[in-house]
């Protein structure tokens, strides 16, 4: 493979509050442009510190961070829309907050809601949609600065079973289309291997990189690669690393 | 227990679900309180009249006399109209000092939770104080003027502001509070954006209550100062002095009239801001 630009680079990365906790610790990890790379790992291991970190929402007390934080875009795990703005507004307010003039605002924000597929919904109020239908919403107002990175933290885990894997086809078609960096946080074993093109499993507190998969599938990937046998197989491999880091956690 | 074959489970006969029938009796559900404080009148009013000794029933006027003595008189309604203005004038007055210093409280101690601290105790040691015992004080220091009735109206008003105010902007989302940090928004851009538009609800429900306090706020101050210019509450204390029950009666009802008004209007104004979005202005209001 040719040499890629490495957008995302923690080095030794740890962070330990006043009272000694141990939240992470020599986080090391490079991503390079294009790939799609989920964090997975126990809850409460500090996968989603590490997106935090990365994006500015919390510090870290020793190592190196690098990160062009100017074309960041963040998925959070509630889709934290405003409930007095419609769909269109509330994909809207990223560009407003950059001041970027209405007419351009309301052209990208039609863009993005065409990408998602919520046509007919821009003047719809948050309460009058179904939770994937906020997603969605959440997941265009995202990418309105056409960020360079997304920071996806567990974005579907309050979703339902049917619309995650919907919602999980159709991120990797706006994956392919936009061509952003993905950094994934998810304690889904699946919906990881079927989105990434590496996988990294983190170990409970202190927080650490245990062990990391790449995930040779091509992209495009139909929602039936599910069923394949190597599928299940590289399921079953990360299954057991996570195993691993929770038997760990609990020995340490 | 038994050794005979279980009796079948009971049989449930099926039934036409039932019409909701919110849509079509809205309009009466509407007039159903106003109905029932019109009923709850006539009533009260049929016991303390037949209650009351023959040489006392001057104290429970008729609406026949209430008629006569008040309502059907240019000279009375004059009167009341001027009154009620000089009344709206005086609750209008707290209302402008109470909400914007109010809501001035509430946005800092949002920013800093060292002024809520330094504050909050003190607004409810004054909500405790009998505003009425201050009232002579109040005298005393500012004379008989507008200024001391309008301090009275702020006073009776002002509590309710900064509280549900800080209540609605501690109720934002965490999440959205990042995601705005997260685009370099300043403090100030959030408080606009977010902070404020989600804490309407909860400020209105104080708006309300400030708003039905005022009119009792200015009734209040004019009863302990029966000079100057004259609003329903001086009439109500003239009409008591000079044996004119009729007109202290209707100046009752304008007083009731135009609290009932200004809650209203909250109200309206609250579901016109937020109805389209928010959940509690379909039930709490009119």
């Amino acid at each position: 493979m040719a040499a890629t630009t490495t957008v995302l680079s923690f080095r030794n990365v740890s962070l330990t509050f006043a009272n000694r906790t141990e939240a992470l610790r020599g986080v090391s990890l490079d991503v390079a442009a294009g790939e799609f790379v989920s964090i997975l790992g126990p809850s409460g291991c500090g996968k989603s510190t590490v997106l935090r970190i990365a994006s500015g929402l919390a510090d870290y007390s020793s190592g190196e961070l690098f990160v062009d934080r100017e074309h960041l875009g963040f998925t959070f795990q509630d889709p934290t829309l405003l409930p007095w703005r419609t769909v269109q507004h509330n994909i809207e307010l990223l560009l407003e907050l950059r001041g970027v003039p209405a007419a351009e605002r309301q052209r990208i924000a039609r863009e993005k809601i065409a990408l998602v597929g919520l046509e007919g919904f821009e003047h719809n109020y948050p309460k009058q949609l179904s939770g994937g239908m906020r997603m969605r919403t959440s997941l265009a107002r995202s990418l309105t600065l056409d960020p360079a990175v997304v920071m996806f933290d567990e974005p579907f885990g309050a979703l339902d079973e049917i619309s995650r894997e919907r919602l999980n086809d159709e991120l990797l078609g706006l994956y392919r289309r936009q061509g952003f960096t993905a950094l994934f946080v998810t304690h889904s074993i699946s919906e990881a291997v079927f989105l990434s093109s590496r996988v990294v499993v983190m170990s409970s507190r202190p927080g650490r990189i245990l062990s990391e998969f790449r995930i040779p599938l091509d992209y495009p990937r139909d929602p039936s690669i599910r069923y394949l046998p190597e599928f299940a197989r590289l399921c079953g491999d990360v299954s057991s690393a996570l195993r691993a880091a929770t038997v760990a956690a609990v020995e340490a | 227990m038994s050794t005979s074959a279980p009796a079948p489970a009971p049989y449930h006969p099926p039934r036409p679900a039932a019409a909701r029938p919110r849509a079509a009796l809205a309009p009466l559900q509407q007039l159903g309180p106003p109905r029932i404080l019109g009923a709850l009148l006539a009533l009260l009013y049929a016991w303390a009249q037949s209650g009351l000794e023959p040489h006392r029933r001057f104290l429970m006027p008729g609406w026949a006399a209430l008629w006569e003595g008040a309502f059907s008189s240019p000279e009375v309604l004059a009167a009341l109209w001027r009154s009620a203005l000089e009344t709206g004038r005086i609750a209008l007055a707290g209302l402008a000092i109470s909400i914007p210093i109010g809501m001035g409280v509430g946005i800092l101690a949002f920013r800093w939770r060292f002024m809520e601290r330094a504050v909050f105790p003190y607004l409810v040691a004054l909500q405790s104080i009998p505003i009425l015992a201050i009232i002579p004080l109040l005298q005393s220091l500012l004379g008989f003027g507008f200024l001391p009735k309008v301090l009275i109206v702020a006073l009776f008003t002002f509590f309710a502001v900064p509280t549900t105010l800080l209540l609605g902007l501690r109720s934002l989302e965490p999440g959205i509070l990042d995601l705005f940090r997260l685009h370099g928004a300043s403090w100030g851009v959030t408080l606009l954006k977010a902070g404020l538009p989600s804490a309407l609800p909860a400020l209105f429900a104080g708006l309300r209550i400030s708003a039905g306090m005022a009119v009792i706020g200015a009734i209040v101050s004019e009863l302990f100062f029966v000079s100057g210019e004259g609003g329903l509450g001086q009439l109500l204390i003239n009409a008591k002095l000079d044996f004119q029950y009729e007109q202290m009666y209707a100046a009752l009802i304008v007083s009731s009239l135009m609290s009932i008004a200004v809650y209203l209007f909250f109200s309206w104004l609250g579901k016109r801001l937020f109805a389209h979005w928010h959940p509690s202005a379909d039930t709490g209001g009119t």
